[in-house]
């Protein structure tokens, strides 16, 4: 019956269509499918992957002060135990004059803090605690977090020295107290006495703990602390 | 003139147009079987009309839908149901040629098994545009496209259906016939009412027009098992610094998995509602770790992709057990927040502390910034991309290429894979 044959045909075709087409696309997918895994990646489409701060005033020589500072402090490499740099370190940690190490921290302004102590003091008050707690709560992606402590020219130099290395460990007990299971990896101690890079009286408009008077020597008898937005 | 083909031709015309629809629409389906992202034809006139972007559009939502396709459990993506609306559509195409061909257009039996055939489509429809309109809030136009394709060849049927009656009834009397039926379309030769055998099997072959292209579609389909859990894992599951919340702890026995998300970001919402649909959620005991999209808080972006999503995230992590509740509401408001922070920072902490005060003394504290800093520095430790969300079951990583159409496959084999709760 020719009707039905025609009938037959046009089911056929009717039938063949999706098929045909499904078929085509599923084999367009799947060849393009194999040449992306072996097409290479094109640069510009890759996403970015999670990193630490790394801002532009990560110059050389800050680097390098970091670099040294964590190296001889023990943070990084084999100096496993050893917390602080020694003040005879200092002058090897960081080789250029006092003013130029302290123009370093200059783009930190709005990030760094002055824990100010009392004379021959090494004890931390509550504004110093709050001080010191708001600036680490802050950490963003900063990868590391730097204690510089000082003392200012009054008295010996051996108890300056003293001194300062009290003031740096006062601070990082108080850090100790928030649990942080990376304090270790994180905290740079550097104490200087009262014979390397005393802070000028500019520094008296930055984040303060004490809200007296700032004279050079306020201002020396200080942790500098601040978080450090660059990686190494 | 009007003849007793005009409801046939009716019919041929909708299905032609319902084919046309589906046929694109399976085509833009098909296309992201390469696993990679495409533009979609959403137009009334398809193929003519530019291409809009993917993203946002109605057509995009009902397609990442998972009421866009069956079977995603066992096939990648699973099968589009615009694929089988194709067939249907072929199907009673065939079937009013066939009547009109065999000029059996007059027969009662062969229209009512075209009306029948046709009320598919047409109940199809309504079930998906009822789905559309209430539960994804989106209008896509080519589906609109074969819903009025559908109801094209569901009246057309009906007119045919009708036209038959009146023509066996006007016979049944002896009167004439139908003076307007011209011999050409109406051959009394044809007299005999199609067969009930007949019937039964044009129904197989009914059944071959859809079963025929979804089993060429699944045993054609690429290998996507091999890229299930190529996509990297975790260097440091663990979470020492109490950074994660639990967003959904899963059925007893239910697999560990952490979600990198931000709460005002579309994807992360999208993803959740595939995965709820999905009924994959109950197998997995979720904890989120804030990975916000705004440079307020996250150093890695130079501008806020979702702005208010830091003090969002913060209020997620001060919500603590309660994270799913603040959570829920941000994806339930991610638009009003993202665009009331966009002109002014402090809407999102305003939204969040009207909508919950007993957050208002932890939000922006110096503790849970810090906290979010770490959940941050958390996705630093383990090397992921800038992207949310991402999913690591078991510390493995949901593919992003799988994270939309081929989720329910390819998180479905790697939970068997891991043998958790079922």
């Amino acid at each position: 019956m020719p009707r039905t044959i025609l009938a037959a045909v046009v089911g056929l075709v009717l039938l063949s269509i999706p098929t045909i087409m499904v078929a085509t696309w599923v084999s367009g997918a799947k060849a393009r499918l194999a040449q992306s895994e072996s097409a290479p990646v094109d640069a510009s489409q890759r996403v970015a992957v999670a990193a630490a701060a790394d801002e532009g005033y990560c110059n050389g020589d800050l680097r390098r002060v970091l670099r040294r500072v964590l190296q001889s402090c023990g943070l990084l490499g084999s100096g496993a135990g050893v917390r602080g740099c020694q003040p005879v370190e200092a002058r090897n940690v960081a080789t250029m004059s006092g003013d130029d190490f302290n123009a370093l921290f200059n783009p930190l302004a709005q990030r760094a803090g002055i824990i100010e102590f009392e004379r021959d003091g090494s004890t931390l008050d509550q504004s110093d605690r709050d001080l010191i707690s708001r600036l680490f709560a802050e950490q963003r992606g900063a990868s590391y977090f730097f204690v510089v402590s000082r003392a200012s020219p009054e008295g010996n130099v051996e108890h300056n020295r003293d001194l300062s290395r009290a003031r740096a460990e006062a601070v990082m007990s108080h850090l100790r107290t928030f649990n942080d299971p990376d304090l270790d990896r994180e905290v740079g101690l550097l104490w200087l006495g009262e014979e390397f890079a005393q802070l000028n009286t500019q520094f008296c408009s930055w984040q303060r703990s004490g809200t007296g008077e700032c004279t050079p020597d306020d201002i020396n008898r200080s942790a500098f602390i601040a978080w450090i937005d660059c990686t190494l | 003139m009007k003849t007793r083909a005009t409801g046939l031709i009716v019919v041929l015309v909708g299905a032609a147009l319902g084919m046309f629809f589906a046929s694109f629409s399976t085509y833009d389906f098909a296309e992201h079987l390469d696993r990679q992202t495409h533009d979609l034809h959403c137009s009334f006139i398809p193929g003519i009309a530019g291409r809009p972007e993917a993203a946002g559009t109605g057509c995009h939502v009902t397609l990442m839908s998972p009421y866009s396709s069956v079977m995603r459990s066992s096939v990648w993506g699973g099968v589009p149901v615009s694929m089988p609306a194709m067939s249907v559509f072929a199907f009673i195409a065939f079937w009013a040629i066939y009547l009109m061909i065999t000029k059996r257009n007059g027969d009662r039996r062969g229209t009512m098994f075209l009306l029948l055939a046709t009320a598919l489509p047409l109940i199809t429809s309504l079930v998906m545009g009822f789905i559309s309109f209430t539960k994804l809030g989106a209008a896509c136009k080519l589906c609109i496209g074969i819903y009025v394709s559908s109801l094209v060849v569901f009246v057309g049927a009906m007119m045919a259906r009708s036209a038959s009656a009146k023509l066996q009834a006007a016979r049944g009397t002896g009167g004439p016939a139908d003076e307007t039926v011209p011999a050409d379309v109406y051959d009394p030769r044809m007299d005999k009412p199609i067969s009930f055998p007949a019937l039964a099997g044009a129904f197989v072959l009914g059944i071959a027009f859809v079963f025929v292209p979804v089993v060429v579609y699944a045993s054609t389909l690429p290998n996507y098992e091999r890229y299930i859990g190529q996509c990297g894992a975790l260097e440091h599951q663990g979470d020492p610094q109490g950074i994660m919340v639990s967003i959904d702890p899963g059925s007893p026995g239910a697999t560990e998995a952490i979600e990198v998300l931000d709460p005002l970001c579309p994807s992360c919402k999208a993803f959740e509602q595939r995965l709820q649909a999905s009924g994959l959620a109950p197998r997995l005991s979720r904890k989120a770790v804030l990975f916000p999209l705004d440079n307020t808080c996250n150093w890695m972006l130079s501008r806020a992709e979702h702005p208010g999503a830091c003090t969002v995230s913060e209020a997620v992590l001060c919500a603590g057990d309660n994270a799913r509740e603040v959570l829920d509401w941000a994806f339930a408001e991610q638009d009003r927040i993202r665009e009331a922070a966009s002109h002014d920072p402090a809407a999102a902490t305003r939204l969040v502390r009207e909508r919950f005060p007993q957050l208002s003394s932890c939000i922006g504290t110096a503790a849970i910034r810090n906290k979010l800093s770490r959940s941050l520095r958390w996705a630093v430790n383990n090397h992921l991309q800038v992207l949310t969300p991402q999913l690591f079951v078991g510390g493995v990583k949901l593919c992003d290429e799988d994270s939309d159409l081929g989720m329910d496959y390819a998180l479905s084999h790697m939970l068997e894979r891991r043998g958790g709760a079922r």
